[in-house]
């Protein structure tokens, strides 16, 4: 493994990069991901908007708190999931669906230079669709209530740490389920109901023993999210109860995570076969 | 001098009715899902929770006789057969009718879409509304058979038991689980199938099935917390049937959601199907 | 073996209980080959399991030294044109080859400059513009010849490459592939019309429900094939008189009158014996217009090895 070899993988990785972004943001069939992307987003602008038309004074540390509960119960446990599934089960099984697969095996790149290649595009469409969409929502969250409020909550109430843990748990969200999901697409050939069960582990981590929990993506997230919200009444179903872990191991966890998710989908990649009739 | 050998001949016999055409949809689809072991397995398997209120219905029915056997003569059973006991069924049964549905329903028109075999249905005398009509049949029939259809047999098996006086008093049950079940029904499929022609792919179209119940009931909270209101229930369409059922079972409804609107939302919900499959159900797709 | 030979050792292919292939043994020389049989009997297979597509069951394979499951190496000197009638969404003839230009690594300049080159090698240039989803078929199969070729590959593999093609582009596409093969490149096509195999092949290879049934030049194939005597037609003026002096011979299994009573139609074992027999036997008054064999190419040998209809032997 020289330079010569790293350079050529870093311009297939581009080249790869490249295509895959531009598919994944300009396919129409992804729109149902900016939908729900933007859906915490409308929200949160319509409530500033409406805030400022009838010239309500807004107390921050509820809105904070209601931010907390949609990004912790809706934006992580659905919006996120839903669209990594989207993304990055479509980067393979979709490509093996569509009979397009062939395209990037026919060219002279390594499978794991390939399957690096197209994580990366599904975790830079993701994370760039998801954190915008957190990033929208806490400025309505900010954009409509008093310009000192907002100073002193971003810079001397924290407020900025928050700010960012919320983007960063949003592209660690992608990172996981992107690996999670990318090996599905591999092991599976209808990975819908895997799916439904990965959701219902995520579900069920609460009642989880100890090391099973440490075996979920939310349960790092959960860690990292700077404003945990106790689940009641209709966020119940949602709830994730466990005892927070520290940020710097749960980023950890995440990330390896991640990579066993990729580690294990590069040994499948180099079994590949392109055998569109069975699909 | 020329020749001309005419081999070819159309078709003059006869055709099958235009009426009963969409029928040879359903006819091959069943063959191809019933080849699948688990798909069967899991039909057989919805077949357990009727034959259990079935029991239940008869221990219901005979209590007093079953009792009598172990020396308790004059106990009451405490089961009661009423629009109570048949919308717990309707909750058992509906969601494996939904786990059906999502099994089959995506499949059906996005494997046509994707293959660029719609071409080969409308080039016969076969429209998209027989198309679609055709597919759809394939859940109706499927999901009729473990949910209203055990649900009457089962209100049927009632009335032989408990006599003309619990049937007459309780006609309405009959077409509430009817009513319930279809209302269901046609919106899990329209929606199957809405989704399966929107996105083409089958397990995405599985995927946002799924989606619809789950991140609809989350965005409904959502949608209540930051505005403060009520209306963001009816986003969540598994409060929007409950509204409904308790409505047609005349029990008290704890959702928020007035029958009327629950009715107009599910309404909304087919229409929005409907025009989705209009939109991406052509026979042509115009590439620009 | 030689570094300059596509070899399969043995080679096995099954789906599941479903043969594709079964001990093929080839070593194919450059120039154009042709993949002969009727569907099912291991064409694509084998040209999937050459560039890794599919990998072989049991045995070895060897494409100039490389093995297939090595892509990075492989595709470097190898193009494939797959039967895939399918494409990444939303792209455009230029955009298609460019970009497959830009994963081998190509900066910008020399991958425009190739794919360029590419596409008017196969007249799309007024097309390069336009999604290939609009394109016609023979469109589609034209610009999947020309990311093949863009990066000038030493081994072409073409998989029915001439399916959908006018006729003038036809000849046009064959030409292409004469020229290549004439530069010491492999060019290995499938094909079904067996007179445009017969024209432009230097060697075949033909199979039969996974099996290779004959390899190698369309003559020498024809002659090892004993059951059939070969055909020769003979044009003269007097077929009777020449038939009556042909049945002299031993090697001769049957002489009959063309229906245009203008040649003679001989059947014989041993056709370089009767070539050689033929002055003798010529009797005064016979002029001899032509001699050749009727039935020294592929479409016979695909008959009589495969059958009429296809089925297997």
């Amino acid at each position: 493994m020289n330079h010569d070899s790293w350079s050529l993988w870093r311009a297939q990785v581009a080249a790869i990069l490249r295509l895959e972004i531009k598919k994944n943001f300009l396919a129409k069939r992804g729109l149902w991901i900016y939908l729900l992307a933007a859906a915490p987003v409308v929200l949160m602008w319509v409530h500033a908007a409406l805030n400022l038309r009838d010239h309500r004074v807004c107390d921050l540390g509820h809105d904070s708190l209601i931010f907390a509960a949609m990004f912790q119960f809706f934006y992580l446990r659905l919006a996120i999931f839903f669209g990594c599934v989207g993304v990055f089960l479509r980067l393979f099984r979709g490509e093996m669906m569509e009979k397009s697969l062939h395209y990037y095996l026919l060219a002279p790149v390594r499978r794991e230079v390939l399957l690096v290649g197209k994580y990366l595009a599904g975790v830079i469409t993701t994370s760039i669709i998801f954190c915008t969409g957190t990033a929208l929502a806490l400025i309505a969250l900010l954009v409509h209530v008093p310009r000192t409020a907002a100073e002193q909550y971003l810079f001397a109430g924290g407020g900025l740490g928050h700010v960012l843990a919320y983007i960063g748990t949003a592209a660690l969200a992608c990172i996981g389920y992107g690996g999670v999901f990318l090996l599905m697409g591999f092991l599976f050939r209808n990975p819908v109901v895997p799916v439904v069960l990965v959701f219902l582990w995520e579900g069920a981590n609460p009642f989880l023993p100890a090391l099973l929990k440490r075996l979920s993506v939310i349960f790092y997230l959960h860690s990292l999210i700077p404003i945990s919200v106790p689940a009641q009444g209709d966020f119940a179903f949602l709830a994730i109860l466990s005892t927070p872990t520290p940020a710097y191991l749960a980023v950890a966890g995440l990330l390896l995570i991640a990579l066993a998710g990729l580690w294990l989908a590069a040994r499948q990649v180099r079994k590949l076969e392109i055998n569109y009739g069975v699909e | 001098m020329a020749v001309y050998k005419r081999s070819y001949h159309g078709y003059s016999g006869a055709l099958t009715p235009e009426w009963s055409r969409f029928a040879i949809i359903p006819r091959y689809a069943y063959r191809r899902l019933f080849q699948s072991k688990i798909m069967t397995a899991f039909f057989v398997l919805c077949f357990v929770s009727p034959l259990v209120f079935l029991s239940l219905i008869y221990v219901a029915n005979s209590f007093g006789s079953i009792a009598g056997l172990f020396g308790a003569k004059g106990a009451r059973s405490p089961i009661t057969i009423d629009g109570e006991f048949f919308l717990i069924y309707l909750g058992v049964q509906s969601p494996l009718a939904f786990i059906l549905a999502s099994f089959v329903g995506p499949g059906l028109v996005s494997t046509d879409l994707s293959n660029r075999a719609l071409t080969l249905y409308l080039a016969r005398p076969f429209s998209r509304v027989e198309y679609v009509i055709g597919k759809m049949s394939v859940l109706l029939v499927l999901l009729s058979t473990i949910t209203w259809i055990p649900g009457l047999i089962l209100f049927g098996v009632q009335s032989a038991l408990a006599g003309g006086g619990w049937l007459i008093h309780n006609l309405w049950v009959a077409w509430a689980i009817f009513a319930g079940f279809w209302i269901w029904i046609l919106v899990i499929a329209l929606t199957a199938l809405a989704l399966s022609a929107w996105v083409k792919w089958k397990i995405a179209a599985g995927a946002l099935l799924l989606g619809v119940f789950f991140v609809g009931a989350g965005l409904g909270q959502a949608i209540n917390a930051v505005l403060d209101v009520r209306w963001g229930r009816l986003i969540n369409l598994s409060d929007v049937f409950a509204a409904v059922w308790s409505n047609l079972f005349r029990m008290p409804n704890g959702r928020d959601i007035s029958p009327t609107s629950a009715w107009i939302m599910l309404a909304l919900v087919c229409a929005s199907c409907i025009w989705l499959l209009y939109r991406k159900l052509r026979a042509v797709e115009v590439v620009r | 073996m030689t570094g300059n030979e596509i070899v399969f050792e043995n080679v096995s292919r099954f789906y599941g209980d479903v043969l594709g292939v079964n001990r093929v043994n080839l070593a194919i020389p450059p120039g154009i080959t042709s993949l002969v049989g009727p569907n099912g009997s291991g064409k694509t297979t084998l040209m999937n399991l050459m560039t890794g597509l599919l990998r072989p069951s049991q045995g070895r394979i060897d494409i100039l030294g490389v093995a297939p499951d090595d892509p990075e190496r492989l595709f470097r000197f190898v193009g494939y044109c797959t039967q895939f009638d399918s494409f990444p969404r939303g792209m455009t003839g230029y955009q298609f080859i460019y970009a497959y230009l830009r994963l081998h690594g190509k900066p910008h300049a020399e991958a425009d400059e190739m794919t360029w080159r590419a596409i008017d090698r196969v007249k799309l240039t007024d097309a390069a513009a336009r999604k290939i989803a609009g394109y016609s078929k023979g469109m589609r199969q034209r610009i999947k010849l020309a990311q093949a070729i863009c990066h000038n590959p030493t081994v072409l593999v073409l998989d029915e490459p001439l399916n959908g093609l006018d006729p003038l582009v036809r000849a046009e596409t064959i030409a292409l592939f004469r020229s290549l093969a004439e530069t010491g490149k492999h060019v290995i096509i499938s094909s079904h019309i067996l007179h445009e195999v017969d024209a432009i092949s230097d060697q075949v290879i033909l199979l039969s429900s996974g099996y290779v049934v004959a390899e190698g030049q369309i003559h020498g194939v024809r002659t090892e094939v004993e059951d059939h005597p070969m055909q020769i037609l003979i044009r003269c003026n007097r077929p009777g008189a020449l038939a009556s002096r042909i049945f002299e011979l031993d090697t001769v299994v049957e002489a009959c009158v063309h229906n245009d009573g203008k040649g003679l139609l001989v059947r014989t074992r041993d056709p370089d014996r009767f070539y050689l027999m033929l002055n003798r036997l010529v009797v005064d008054g016979v002029d001899l217009e032509s001699v050749a064999p009727a039935d020294d190419d592929v479409n016979s040998v695909y008959e009589y090895l495969i059958g009429p209809d296809g089925g297997s032997i």
